[in-house]
This record gives structure tokens, C-alpha cells and sequence, in this order.
């Protein structure tokens, strides 16, 4: 069955009972290259298509998800079972497609045009850059990883909108050794091939493993912190969770009723931006159809917006943000706006105490909805504005709220992650667990 | 599924135009996924997943591919493109003969989960619900999720592997939200098996409820712990976590054979304390991490580890078999089709030693008493653990005093299972899913009540 006799069958059935239907067409493909012990470690040349299909009546919404193009009565049946038990209060909605989008374009191609040769010559030259020392005594990974994606959402109400999108991505780890050993990783995004430099990679990350060497603990107590971009990205997932307005409404955040508070020092602007130039993550709409905006969520302190799909907006009688990815509410490009200062400043503002330049278990350590944290990290002691040696084994912990409060300084070094854009923070005082 | 020709059409080409071993992977999962949040079912999602994984061999390379096109002009071309990247060797005269034997299931099913009313599946939801919520005044906020799946695999390969396995799988997950005083706290439990429905008159409902209100309410007015290094009892169950993390992941081919583990190299060495022992079994009948046959198709076992201290084993899958010259421990694994299999952990557990966990607590002076832990994540390559604790009490003089919270336990893997002191005789397994480059894979993790006599507790300094 082609695509469209399949959409055409479910809207049709769908009319016929008395429901609104839209269906979700997702095509991707990805291409990556893993590189260890001086060969080829893995290699994966793949593509699937699948079709989110969502059916609407009475403010419900009934969900189906599928691989292969066939039996659109089955599959209306198992939505309308799914229908059925949903007794949410919470009113649901289609979009009908009549907003403006922002044009923007996607999809470079740079990636399918590049030879696998060239793309195994790439991952040869990161593995061999991150192996830039003698101390350096393995190389787990160098990692490459392009991918396309096409979406397509319609729906009974008008709403028929389609983009493509295509992105590439590359990481090292290095391992380097002394009593013990200690790791240093890398990544970089990029639009088109050329963006991604395996050298400047592989450096990076052997550098950062060299950098540990010596590391030992420190004596547990509060100190002045700088949080890095590659400690502070990974640390801002906790706030993707906070502002999601359906964690605000199911009084599942710390941050609910604090709209138009200060919640952070008056230095912190953060906001939601839909494209953001050489980021991947960039999306003219959401997996609802609505067109994605730039929304101010932190504003020198203050809480300006949280984020919201179709479902939250209306009840809380706002416009919806475009943020619906994924099955729930997230940023597209969380942005954290660049301060003045250069890491050589930041660090002599931090004077004594502790950069931070990677933590371990967000996922486990960290609790969206008291905002506290406690996580495994590691980084350097800087003693009279100067990096004095490296840390290892150690915890900080706090509340994310209170950190955010803490902030004394914003740096200008800001890193594109996936979905997410920030520069280093420095914190006026966290508690550091070790010896 | 496909039929046995076109199997053999695609491995064919596969060495046609490259390798020396091919294999197919062709899944149909059928998965429900319901949510209760507030009392109120806010969303039911059945997903229908279905694809073929093709993989190559050459020597140590490992070329994957999938696709979700089943039509036989596809297949064929994704398997010649797979050949033709291993491209060196060609092997012309291929003569398949299939071991077609039947397995043994061992996990038997009685109600199959798609054969249930979705209504039944509410109205467990909704106990969980009402149990949690009436818990304590201080739960202001509870979520149910009903998770289940059916998935039917085919694995074939050139060496004549041909196996055909359904997993099913139940689980319910609850999280309990307490409020007090402006402080917000969660407690979690989700108990899992390879059954279908029958696992709720395995379970009561309500007590496993009941537990995820307890954790957050105790764990709601609760101190910070305190910070730096002490003793540490963790408690049974999912406290397995710590070996799971710790040592579990550190012992998988993936990294053994990269030489990138730190207990590489080490078999018949003393790795852990001598009263450590610990197995990974996926055979066990109905647990949530077991299958009859592993995701390349080899039978699975109960395979020992540590052995009083010393290291017996690793968890090896093929391509890792390849890399060290040692067979497969039946340890593969994937999430699903999008996931080239690797070496992964199933139901792992420390095995029960001599002391009843009263015993271990009343033998510590000060430290820190683990009751449920969080999740956790290593670094196989320098053994670096981190793991949250999600319920936590001091021990002062032998006793249980109060509850402390935001505790995360940090270490190196290869060192703390030498601090491993006291082992309990208690032992139980716990469910969670375990993310790793083969994608998330349901495991169990386990023990009995263990103390480790020294650990980083990160915690808050006085």
C-alpha cells in the first residue's frame, strides 16, 4: 500500500465513525562509523520508515504506532481500544495548519554526497588524533554519524506540513594512564561535512585525557565553581523537565506558580530558540504541526514562559510554543545567552576554587522535581586564578534552583550540543563531596 | 516473518559479495504503553515494530545494516551492500543446512498480554493508584505505567543457526510524589517478570504502591546525607545495581575485547574480596531479563563470573568471541532491529554469603544504610561508577537512626569489590532497563544485603 492510499483509507475511516485523524510520517536513515584498535569496529548503513497515527474525538486522543503500511482498519481499531481507556480531564486537539511557519532550510546533503572511503579516511584520522601521546593507552571510540530525516504530519482539519533535515555528528574518547587511568571525551555537531574536523576532535579529547593526569580527590566542602559548557549542558536536562508546562500543571515541578518570579540571578537569560545556525536540532514545527518561536523562558532572573504543546496551552488559556517532540515537551534549541567573559577571566574571577568539566549520572543523580542533584564529576583545582591540577572522584551537590541563584558570572564561550547552546557558568558556592 | 529461501537468498549475498559469516535478524514486537497520571489515564500507545537487521563478519570487521522494507528486491540490495563493504573475501559455494531444532521454551506464558482487555490492565493501574495516594496526606502526585510487549524474533545465520524465540514481557512501574513543606520528593518502584498477565496474581499491587509512597515520604523532610567517605550497607535487591554497574558492565566483551576494561586480561586472577561470588543467569524461568536464545541465536546459560573472589568469566557474544578467540557465553543482546547485537548483562546477582542483614547493620559503628537505590552508569574503560541512592538511612551504633536523602555513591568498580566486607544471606533481584550501545534492554540486577567498608558518598558538607 503506497503512503497515501494508506492516509487516504484512515481519514476515510476515521470520518466514517465520527472521528478527526492525523497521521505522522517519519523517514530516516543513518550512516555511522565506530573506529577502535585500528580498524573498523562497527559499522551501520541503515533506514526505516513508521507512522504515528492519533485519533480525536471528544477532546481524546487515541494512538497507534506502526512499521509497515498495511491494515489501516486494524490499526484504527487498536487506536479507537487506546481512545477508549483514555479518561484524562485535559482537553486535546488537532492543529489546523493555518499558522506561519518559519522557512528555513534543513537538509545540505553535504553528508550523502561524501564517499564511505572519505568517511573511513574521517574516522582513521579521529582515532588517530585522539591517540595524539604516549600516555594516551587506548582509544575506546572515534565515533561518526551522519543521519536524514523526513517528516510529514496531515491531518482531516488541513494541516499538511513536511520538512527534511539531515545532520552529522562525531566524538573520540581517549584513555590516558597513570596509577589509574582517566578518560577525556570530545564531540562536535555539524551541518555539513566540513563542518567536522577529526582532528581538531581527536585532539581535543586527548588533551582532556591528558589534562587528567594526577588527578586525585579533594577534601569535601563548599567551593567557588566554575561549571563548564560540557558539564553545564549535560546539568541542564534538569531544567528541560522543570519547564515543561504538563510537569508545571501535574504539579510535577519546583517551578510551578514561580511565573514572573526572579528564579536565578539577574545575569541568567535563558530562552527556546526554533533555529539557531549550525545547530542540528533545528525544527520549523512540531510533531502537533505547530509552527515552533522563539519563547523567553529566563530573562535577567526572572521566569518568563514555560513550554507548551496544544493540550497545556489551552488550559492555561496561552498560545501553544511548539515544543510537542517526541510524545512530550521539550526545548528544540535550549539557549543560555553568552556573558562577557572569556574562560581566562571567568577563571580569574573564580580566584580559589573548582572548574567543573564533567559529570557523571544525570540520569540517576538528579531529581527533576525537587531539583536537587548529586553527581559524580571532575575537573581541575584553580588556585589564584590558575588551573593548579586535576580532580577526580568527587561529587558536587545542590539544588538546580539554588545554583541557578548562585550564578555570578556567564562566559562567552558558548558550545552547540544536541539541542542544547551554552556557554560556562560560574557559581559562587557548591558542595563538593570527596576525601 | 520470512520464509526460509529468502533467509538463505540474503546471507547468500551477503557472502556473495564479501565476509565470512552472515546473519539475519527479522522482529515483530506488538507493545502496549499506558499512562495514569492524577488518577486519569492520559495516554495508551500501542506501537507495532517490525524490521530486519543483516550483518557481516569479516574477521573481526562487523559491517550492520536494517531496514523495515520487507519486499525481496530490498533485502537482497541492503545484504549486497553489507557484502560489499566487508568486500575481501567471497565465498562462492554456499550450502546452508538450518539446524531447525525446536528449543525448549522455559518461560512459559499463560495469559498472553494482547489476549487482555486493555480494561483489565486500567483497573490494576488504578489500585496502584489509589494505594500510593492513600499512602500518607504528605503524596500530592502519583504516576502508573503499564508496560508490556510481545516480541517474536528469527535468527538465522551462515553457520546454520536457525532459532525462533517470543519474549514477552510485563511490567508496572509507580512513582509516588510527596509534598512538605515546599519540599518536593519522588520514590519509584517497577516490578517486572517474563510473563504476561498472570503477573499481577504473582504481585500484590498494593504493597508494590505502597512502596514507591513510602520512599518519597520518608525521603520528603528527610536531612541531607552527609558527605565524604564511610562504610556503606547496601540493601538486597535492586541494590545489585552496584555490581551491575560497578563490575557487570566492565565484564562484557564489547569493552574486554577492546582491552578496554579494566578487568581485561585478569581470568583466574583475584579480582574481588573472597566473599564475593556473582553470576549473570538469563535462564532463570519468567525473570525479566531472561530468553531461551540471546539475540545472535545461541542458547543462553547461567554463566559464573566471580567465583569466591577470582575472575571465571566474561558475558561474550560472538563478534567479541571473534576479537578474544574464546566462543560465546549466549550473552547477546539488542534493543531491537535498529541495534547490532553486542555483549550485554541479563539477570546478574551476587550470590548469598553467611550473614543475616541485622547482622551486618548491628556490626557497623557509623556509615550509611542503602535501602532502595536509583540507577547508575560506568565508565567500563577506568572503572568510574556513579549511582543515586534513593532511600537512605544513617546507622549510628549498630542501629538505624534517620532518614537521609540526595546521596550518590561514586567509586571505581575494580575497587570497590574489594571492599565488599559482609555479604548477606538474603538474596533478591530487582527490574530496571539497561541503556548501552546495543539500545535499553530489560535486566535484572541483584544480591543480598552487601557492606562495602568504604565508599565517596556524595552527599552535602555540614
Amino acid at each position: 500500500m503506497t503512503y497515501n492510499e494508506f492516509k487516504e483509507k484512515l481519514f476515510s475511516i476515521a470520518k466514517e465513525k465520527g472521528f478527526e485523524a492525523q497521521i505522522d510520517l517519519s523517514e530516516s536513515s543513518e550512516f555511522s562509523l565506530r573506529y577502535a584498535n585500528d580498524d573498523i569496529d562497527q559499522y551501520t548503513d541503515a533506514s526505516k520508515f513508521s507512522v504515528s497515527i492519533k485519533i480525536l474525538k471528544d477532546g481524546k486522543i487515541g494512538r497507534v504506532y506502526t512499521e509497515q503500511l498495511e491494515n489501516p482498519e486494524k490499526l484504527f481499531e487498536e487506536a479507537l481500544k487506546n481512545w477508549e481507556l483514555t479518561d484524562s480531564e485535559d482537553e486535546e486537539f488537532f492543529y489546523d495548519g493555518t499558522g506561519k511557519y518559519i522557512e528555513m532550510d534543513l537538509y545540505n546533503g553535504s553528508f550523502e554526497k561524501t564517499s564511505v572511503s572519505e568517511k573511513i579516511e574521517f574516522v582513521k584520522k579521529l582515532y588517530n588524533s585522539a591517540k595524539c601521546d604516549d600516555r594516551i593507552v587506548m582509544v575506546p571510540y572515534a565515533m561518526y554519524n551522519n543521519f536524514k530525516v523526513s517528516k510529514k504530519i496531515s491531518n482531516t482539519l488541513g494541516l499538511d506540513v513536511s520538512t527534511t533535515a539531515d545532520g552529522g555528528y562525531s566524538y573520540a574518547m581517549a584513555v590516558s594512564k597513570d596509577e589509574s587511568t582517566h578518560s577525556g571525551l570530545w564531540m562536535e555537531v555539524g551541518t555539513k561535512f566540513s563542518d567536522l574536523d577529526p582532528e581538531k576532535i581527536g585532539k581535543t579529547a586527548c588533551q582532556n585525557a591528558l589534562s587528567l593526569l594526577g588527578a586525585k580527590s579533594v577534601k569535601s566542602g563548599k567551593y567557588r565553581v566554575i561549571i563548564k559548557n560540557t558539564a553545564f549542558e549535560d546539568m541542564l536536562s534538569l531544567l528541560i523537565s522543570m519547564i515543561s508546562a504538563e510537569n508545571v500543571q501535574k504539579n510535577m515541578s519546583p517551578l510551578k506558580g514561580k511565573q514572573n518570579q526572579k528564579i536565578a540571578s539577574t545575569i541568567l537569560n535563558i530562552k527556546d530558540v526554533p533555529y539557531y545556525k549550525n545547530s542540528i536540532s533545528n525544527r520549523p514545527f512540531d510533531d502537533e504541526g505547530v509552527p515552533t518561536k522563539e519563547t523567553p523562558i529566563i530573562e535577567n532572573g526572572i521566569l518568563k514562559s514555560f513550554l507548551y504543546d496544544l493540550k497545556t496551552a489551552k488550559k492555561d488559556n496561552t498560545e501553544p510554543t511548539g515544543n510537542s517532540l517526541g510524545g512530550s515537551i521539550r526545548p528544540i534549541n535550549l539557549l543560555v545567552e553568552s556573558g562577557e567573559y572569556d574562560f581566562e577571566n571567568l577563571l580569574k574571577k573564580l580566584d580559589d576554587g573548582i572548574v567543573i568539566i564533567g559529570v557523571d549520572g544525570m540520569h540517576s543523580g538528579a531529581n527533576p522535581i525537587s531539583g536537587n542533584f548529586s553527581l559524580g564529576a571532575r575537573g581541575f583545582r584553580v588556585i589564584n586564578g590558575e588551573i593548579s591540577h586535576p580532580i577526580e572522584q568527587i561529587t558536587i551537590s545542590g539544588n538546580f534552583l539554588q545554583l541557578f541563584e548562585k550564578v555570578e558570572a556567564v562566559g562567552n564561550d558558548s558550545k552547540i550540543f544536541y539541542g542544547i547552546i551554552t556557554p560556562s557558568i560560574l557559581i559562587s558556592e557548591l558542595d563538593i563531596a570527596g576525601e | 516473518m520470512l520464509n526460509q529461501s529468502l533467509i538463505k537468498d540474503i546471507i547468500g549475498t551477503v557472502l556473495k559479495y564479501g565476509g565470512d559469516f552472515a546473519e539475519v535478524f527479522v522482529e515483530n514486537k506488538y507493545e502496549n504503553r499506558i499512562e495514569l497520571t492524577d488518577g486519569k489515564i492520559q495516554k495508551a500507545n500501542t506501537n507495532n515494530i517490525s524490521g530486519v537487521g543483516i550483518r557481516g563478519f569479516l574477521g573481526k570487521k562487523a559491517i550492520y545494516a536494517y531496514t523495515n522494507v520487507f519486499e525481496k528486491e530490498n533485502l537482497l540490495s541492503v545484504a549486497k551492500r553489507v557484502g560489499e563493504a566487508l568486500s575481501e573475501v567471497k565465498i562462492n559455494d554456499l550450502t546452508l543446512d538450518f539446524d531447525n531444532k525446536k528449543l525448549k521454551n522455559r518461560h512459559v506464558i499463560y495469559l498472553y498480554p494482547r489476549d487482555v482487555e486493555k480494561t483489565e490492565k486500567v483497573k490494576v493501574m488504578k489500585k496502584a493508584y489509589e494505594s500510593a495516594k492513600n499512602y500518607s496526606q504528605l503524596i500530592k502526585q502519583v504516576q502508573v505505567w503499564f508496560w508490556e510487549y510481545d516480541q517474536e524474533v528469527l535468527i538465522a545465520n551462515s553457520e546454520g543457526v536457525w532459532a525462533e524465540d517470543r519474549r514477552v514481557k510485563a511490567r508496572l512501574m509507580i512513582n509516588a510524589i510527596a509534598e512538605h513543606n515546599g519540599n518536593m520528593e519522588r520514590g519509584f518502584y517497577g516490578p517486572g517478570t517474563s510473563m504476561g498477565f498472570e503477573l499481577f496474581d504473582r504481585i500484590d499491587v498494593e504493597e508494590a504502591a505502597k512502596r514507591a509512597a513510602r520512599i518519597a515520604a520518608r525521603m520528603v523532610d528527610a536531612e541531607p546525607a552527609p558527605a565524604g567517605k564511610m562504610p556503606v550497607i547496601i540493601s538486597n535487591e535492586f541494590g545489585g545495581v552496584i555490581f551491575h554497574e560497578a563490575v557487570g558492565h566492565a565484564l562484557e566483551a564489547t569493552s574486554v575485547a577492546k582491552g578496554a576494561s579494566v578487568f581485561a586480561g585478569k581470568l583466574g586472577q583475584k579480582v574481588a574480596a573472597e566473599c564475593v561470588s556473582a553470576v549473570d543467569d538469563a535462564t532463570i524461568p519468567n525473570a525479566w531479563g531472561s530468553a531461551n536464545v540471546d539475540d545472535e541465536g545461541t542458547p543462553t546459560r547461567r554463566n559464573l563470573l566471580i567465583d569466591k573472589g577470582v575472575l571465571v568469566g566474561y558475558l561474550i557474544d560472538k563478534l567479541g568471541g571473534r576479537r578474544m578467540g574464546m566462543e560465546s557465553t549466549g550473552s547477546a543482546r539488542r534493543q531491537d532491529y535498529t541495534f547490532a547485537p553486542t555483549s550485554r548483562m541479563s539477570n546478574t546477582f551476587i550470590l548469598p554469603g553467611d550473614y543475616h542483614p541485622e547482622e551486618i547493620i548491628a556490626a557497623t559503628e557509623y556509615g550509611l544504610y542503602a535501602k532502595e537505590m536509583g540507577g547508575g552508569s560506568v565508565n567500563p574503560s577506568t572503572g568510574e561508577f556513579n549511582f543515586a541512592v534513593n532511600e537512605a538511612y544513617l546507622i549510628e551504633k549498630g542501629k538505624i537512626t534517620k532518614p537521609v536523602k540526595g546521596a550518590t555513591l561514586i567509586g571505581k568498580g575494580y575497587e570497590i569489590i574489594q571492599k565488599i566486607d559482609m555479604v548477606g544471606n538474603d538474596v533478591g533481584r530487582g527490574q530496571g532497563v539497561c541503556g548501552s550501545i546495543s539500545g535499553a534492554v530489560p535486566a535484572d540486577v541483584g544480591q543480598p544485603t552487601i557492606r562495602v567498608s568504604e565508599i565517596i558518598v556524595g552527599g552535602r558538607n555540614k
